[in-house]
């Protein structure tokens, strides 16, 4: 019976399915969950791609580098920037640096075609790689649903375009203390040592609210009656696991935005309390005055990146930590009058972690920052353009999926991709 | 002209639902007919969605051989099925193939090139309709739902009507005498609760709280006082700074009174256009003034910042109240420089309600590339309820386009189809171009684009004598359309229910279009009533309350029978408010039941536990996270271990929850009916249920009560005092016995019932 209502629910559209199928039968917290770890860091307002990863140099694309500056660590080509950023500057990292660290595990995807260009239906686009519909999950959140529902804090998110698809709650935690905090709930300031009730009590508490949800699951309820009973029950029983953060909250948090951020998922990360996180920085959007943001904003993300990987490292999680860098539109391939540059419809990703296989540049744009379409299987440039592949959102969640190996869950198939053929990507992105 | 008014995308939002749901809930046929199937089908999914956009007076193929009405005009539908039918009878000479079939997949020259995909649903609708067009046998169609929509479905209890509204709109429980005429006279006596309710002052701040969801206007990328232009304001913007603090000794209080009452100046510039909608609907003024009032909101402090406070303190009762706001009509801007200075007809400043406050001018800002058109998609947001972006049609190739054309916004299809209707209005709001945050108003110097649709709005020109006061012709414009109404309907749905009212399904291949289709209907044709009555009451916005507040769909509460298949399911999928309580609503609520707030949820938890900021993070969250459910135990465990002790120490007749039992009353048969009693109670008080003393809600309560007094003795020696952190609150250091544990039971008590849904959910 319980079942079958799931199954309704699901088709309904409901997001009751996956949150709480697996909770309701439990009577303890969750299992830790154990990776791998999904971090999307999001360069929320739209890049300057020929700034980092596809370079041009060529015209008036660029005022900061020419053509022959254009530097390359092993098969990927790169924007020089380090003369141009603030690399006294706490947290910066130059694209010289970022490359040399990195590139021998980079997925560079160059030429992604968003299709549209402005910043609402792109981000969405971008985060759920469905343009026509507000309901889809970002891919972090479609990862937590599957892969880890009943986690505390299964889907972070710091901003950005964060729908969760109503199959997994997202969770703000802004500050590094306030994990802290929400950690020992039960108890006085948060304090180990101080419970508010003794054990024997906090289990009666616990036992009256459970036997209150199975009678209620009992009767006949609405459908939103029904989600948000599950899903109050889920997040209070759930919210016991989050005591295994406690150890692993950095005593001397850093003081940059991403790095902030990503100290808080990794904490949770290594707590296995959660499983993805959406990071973002914004003011990309750099109509007003392009080379001053972008060389500002870059090596800050850069560090960001870096920030994250270097401190995984040290929690002994690096090798389970999947890194996607996105923003939701490029920018365009010429300078407007105010020194700025607008909206630009193709552009670039990068992804990092294991099992994709780096040093690697998928795609690629002309001169004029236009698309070269890809041979759908091989992945290379399509030698006819016109029976080639645009790449398009839609087509690297696919892969996402694939990759992470969501695509068949319950949660993803809710939420399909009619790719007509034709247009379908038939190589892994990932290697 | 009425027609001009109302196209732009409005059969996507405000006449589909009306006709599709008519028919539906009056006329449950069983095989639907020739004109249900042009309104279901033809109109609802294929014509409605992807002709009319175009094919309309004013639209991009107004001067094709096919244009079709507005269908929210009378009779329009009708005139449209006649129009399409007679242009389904077109056959191409050459091919002898229907003119219309060619057409919408890019053949015969369609301006709008391929729009539909040959053998997709829509165009297998199409085709269907110029069989039927041309005589020949219909498709088989599907059996339409018979059942009227809230069949099965049960309404809530009218006293939890009663709580919800007073705790929701008031931040009070309801009265005794409240409870009492409800309980007597059922659902009407509600209205004239809410009456009374609806001139409480709690229920104009959850207004401006409500509206500010909506519009989030302290969210603004700056300091609230540089709403105010160098330009304009710099001898005055900045008032604060000179304010003299030398009659404070000590230097760091000193500083302290500049930042606080720098803080307070702030504060009472953010509050200004919240302000406007409290003072328009405390004084019965229409609504429509939310986009034509000849005024804004000043307090004593924001009227020194403008350079008025001279002029407007005689109409203050309380200078020093900062939060007193007063009408006025500001004089036009005066600039440094006679160049700067705002060109007005009258001598004032041209307001248009919200529209032109300098508040929502920031909030929402203009670069050189974009020229407004941020704004213009605020306005037709919040104003008529239209999303213009969120559902952008995909182009062929974006960027290709952008190289193409040389001006794409007014050469490209694509682009044409939106920029027709963004840009005119973009161009209404030329003289507030200030960019780089510099102020708002300011007039481009090279005079106003010219490679943009010219000034105007939905085909009506904004004449050049007007341009001055834009904002007000487009506010006069916008007060009369019925989207507006619609739209305001909307906001209040939204303040109510916590979420916003469903958009009509995309998919139509979903297996479940159907029924999510009747869902969207059902609440549309709502929206729309309601929406004509406040526009009848001269747009009182209490109105819409009331009326909100007592439809079924506010009042839909359970189901009296299983719903167990999917279209059902999917039709009832968003009935029933089950809102998850914001942050600053729990405080509220807390302050109700025991007296005083917990605090946290306004303060360091209040993002955490799904508030918004106005400017980053804007939407609240609908579902707890495993985060909020920690924050959800934390409060239960710091609300009893405050509230029980102290209200323990209260004389009984002063007391909140135990009013008729002493801590020494423990679990025997001579006790049982007395405990029972206070549980009865306090269910009533925390959770709003009406529970007998024998229910098995009472029975689990009773049972957690005395199994842990139980306990307690079973395990032997216990300490007789409560931990130190729950003391009597304002009793200082005093540790509170507990020798029969009862106040630790009763403290458990209070913590499962703060944990429950009825507590934490509307």
């Amino acid at each position: 019976m319980r079942r079958d209502f799931i199954k309704l629910c699901g088709l309904a559209g409901l997001g009751v399915a996956a949150p709480v199928s697996g909770v309701r039968a439990a009577t303890k917290e969750p299992d830790a969950y154990e990776g791998p770890y999904f971090a999307v860091f999001n360069a929320s307002g739209g890049w300057d791609t020929t700034y980092l990863m596809d370079p041009k140099g060529v015209g008036e694309t660029n005022r900061l580098y020419k053509q022959g500056d254009i530097l390359t660590e092993g098969a990927i080509n790169f924007a020089p920037n380090a003369a141009h950023i603030d690399r006294a500057k706490e947290g910066n990292l130059s694209n010289e640096d970022f490359f040399k660290r990195y590139a021998s595990e980079l997925l560079v995807l160059n030429g992604l075609d968003y299709s549209v260009n402005n910043h609402a239906p792109c981000s969405r686009y971008m985060a759920t790689g469905k343009l026509d519909s507000l309901a889809y999950p970002t891919f972090a959140a479609l990862a937590a649903a599957a892969k880890g529902p009943e986690c505390p804090l299964a889907f972070l998110t710091f901003g950005n375009y964060s729908n969760t698809g109503n199959i997994v709650p997202m969770a703000r935690v802004p500050y590094l203390p306030t994990l802290g905090r929400i950690a020992n709930a039960d108890c006085v300031e948060g304090n180990p040592r101080s419970p508010y009730h003794e054990d024997f009590v906090n289990d009666r508490i616990e036992a009256a609210l459970r036997r209150q949800s199975d009678v209620r699951a009992s009767q006949v309820r609405l459908p939103r009656v029904e989600h948000a009973h599950s899903m109050l029950y889920a997040a209070q029983l759930n919210a016991k696991a989050l005591q295994r953060v406690t150890p692993f909250i950095n005593q001397k948090p850093p003081r940059e935005r991403l790095a902030q951020q990503a100290e808080i998922a990794l904490a949770s990360f290594k707590a296995g309390v959660c499983v993805s996180a959406n990071l973002s920085i914004g003011q990309f959007d750099s109509h007003a005055n392009n080379d001053r943001d972008q060389m500002k904003l870059i090596p800050e993300l850069l560090g960001g990146i870096d920030y994250m990987l270097r401190r995984a490292e040290e929690l002994g999680i690096r090798d389970r930590l999947v890194i996607v860098m996105q923003s939701e539109m490029g920018r365009t391939p010429n300078y407007n009058k105010g020194e700025g540059k607008d909206h630009w419809s193709i552009g670039s990703m990068m992804f990092l972690g294991p099992g994709i296989k780096g040093n690697r540049v998928i795609g690629s744009t002309d001169e004029g920052q236009f698309l070269n379409p890809i041979d759908a299987k091989t992945l290379a440039i399509a030698k006819d353009p016109d029976k080639g592949l645009r790449v398009r959102p839609e087509n690297v969640h696919q892969s996402l999926r694939d990759f992470a190996g969501i695509a068949e869950h319950e949660a993803s198939l809710k939420f399909p991709f009619v790719i007509p053929e034709g247009k379908r990507l038939r190589g892994s992105l990932f290697g | 002209m009425i027609s001009r008014r109302l196209f732009f995308l409005s059969a996507l939002t405000a006449g589909l639902g009306s006709l599709v749901i008519a028919d539906e809930l009056q006329h449950p046929a069983c095989l639907a007919d020739e004109r249900n199937f042009f309104t279901d089908e033809v109109w609802g999914k294929v014509v409605g969605r992807t002709c009319l956009k175009c094919h309309k007076a004013g639209g991009d193929a107004e001067d094709s051989e096919l244009t079709l009405l507005d269908p929210s005009l009378d009779g329009a539908l009708e005139k449209n099925r006649e129009r399409l039918t007679k242009f389904a009878k077109r056959r191409d000479p050459k091919s002898g193939k229907s003119r219309v079939l060619l057409k919408v997949i890019g053949e015969l020259d369609h301006g709008g090139e391929d729009v539909l995909t040959k053998g997709s649903t829509r165009y297998r609708i199409l085709e269907d309709f110029v069989r039927r067009a041309n005589g020949e046998r219909p498709a088989p169609l599907a059996l339409a739902n018979k059942k009227p929509f809230f069949e099965g479905v049960r309404m809530i209890d009218d006293r939890k009507l009663l709580r919800r509204l007073t705790l929701q709109l008031g931040a009070r429980l309801p009265a005794p005498e409240e409870y009492a005429t409800v309980q007597e006279r059922g659902l009407p006596a509600i209205s004239l609760v809410l009456d009374d309710l609806m001139n409480e002052e709690a229920f104009y701040d959850r207004l401006a709280e409500g509206f500010n969801d909506i519009f989030l206007t302290p969210g603004i990328d700056d300091v609230a006082e540089n709403v105010l232009s160098y330009e304009h304001f710099d001898k005055t913007r900045h008032w604060y700074q000179k304010e003299d603090f030398s009659h404070i000794k000590d230097e760091q209080k000193r500083k302290e009174a500049g930042w606080e009452l720098a803080r307070h100046y702030r504060e009472s510039i953010q509050r200004e256009p919240m302000e406007l909608v409290k003072f328009i609907v405390r004084n019965k003024r229409p609504f429509t003034e939310l986009i034509t009032a000849d005024y804004i909101m000043v307090s004593p402090y924001s009227a020194r910042g403008y350079g008025i406070y001279e002029e407007v303190k005689d109409r203050f009762k309380d200078i020093g109240n900062r939060f007193e706001y007063i009408p006025v009509r500001l004089k036009a801007l005066k600039g440094r420089s006679e160049k700067t200075n705002q060109e007005s007809a009258t001598g004032f400043y041209p307001h248009a309600g919200l529209l032109s406050t300098f508040q929502y001018l920031k909030r929402y800002p203009t670069t050189e590339t974009n020229r407004n058109r941020l704004r213009v998609r605020m306005y037709f947001q919040h104003f008529l309820g239209i999303d213009i972006m969120q559902l952008a049609p995909r182009g062929n190739d974006a960027a290709a386009i952008t190289a193409k054309y040389e001006v794409p916004t007014m050469q490209a299809t694509d682009c044409v189809v939106c920029h027709k209707v963004i840009d005119p209005v973009a161009g209404v709001f030329q003289d507030f171009y200030a960019l780089d945050g510099k102020g708002v108003y300011q007039p481009r110097a090279e005079g106003w684009f010219d490679d943009m649709f010219p000034p105007g709005h939905e085909g009506e020109a904004l004449p050049e004598s007007e341009r001055w006061r834009g904002l007000q012709w487009l506010g006069e414009r916008t007060a009369k359309d019925p989207r507006f109404a619609i739209a305001m309907v909307e906001h209040v749905w939204y303040i109510l229910n916590g979420r916003k009212a469903l958009r009509p399904p995309e998919d139509i291949d979903h297996p479940l279009f159907a029924a999510r289709q009747r869902a969207y209907s059902g609440q549309r044709r709502e929206i729309e009533l309601i929406a004509k009555q406040f526009a009848s009451d001269n747009f009182n916005l209490k109105s819409v309350f009331r009326a909100l507040a007592l439809s079924k769909f506010y009042r839909a509460d359970g189901l009296a029978t299983v719903a167990d298949y999917p279209a059902r399911m999917a039709e009832l999928g968003d009935l029933g408010v089950v809102r998850l309580l914001s942050p600053e609503q729990i405080e509220r609520k807390l302050k109700a039941i025991f007296g005083s707030d917990w605090g946290p949820l306004n303060d360091q938890f209040n993002i955490l536990y799904g508030g918004i900021d106005s400017k980053e993070v804007t939407e609240r969250i609908a579902d707890p996270s495993g985060a909020m459910g920690a924050i959800q135990r934390m409060m239960a465990n710091e609300i009893a271990c405050r509230q029980v002790p102290t209200d323990f120490a209260r004389k009984p007749e002063e007391r909140l929850l135990f009013p008729g039992i002493e801590p020494d009353v423990v679990p025997s048969s001579g006790n049982e009916a007395k405990l029972r009693e206070v549980i009865v109670h306090l269910h009533q008080r925390l959770l709003g249920r009406f529970d007998k003393g024998d229910s098995a809600e009472v029975d689990r309560t009773y049972e957690l009560f005395a199994g842990i007094i139980e306990e307690a003795n079973e395990r032997g020696q216990f300490e007789p005092r409560e931990i130190y952190s729950c003391r009597v609150q304002g009793e200082g250091e005093k540790r509170v016995e507990d020798p029969h544990y009862t106040m630790r039971a009763w403290r458990a008590v209070v913590t499962y019932l703060l944990r429950q849904h009825e507590f934490l959910y509307e």
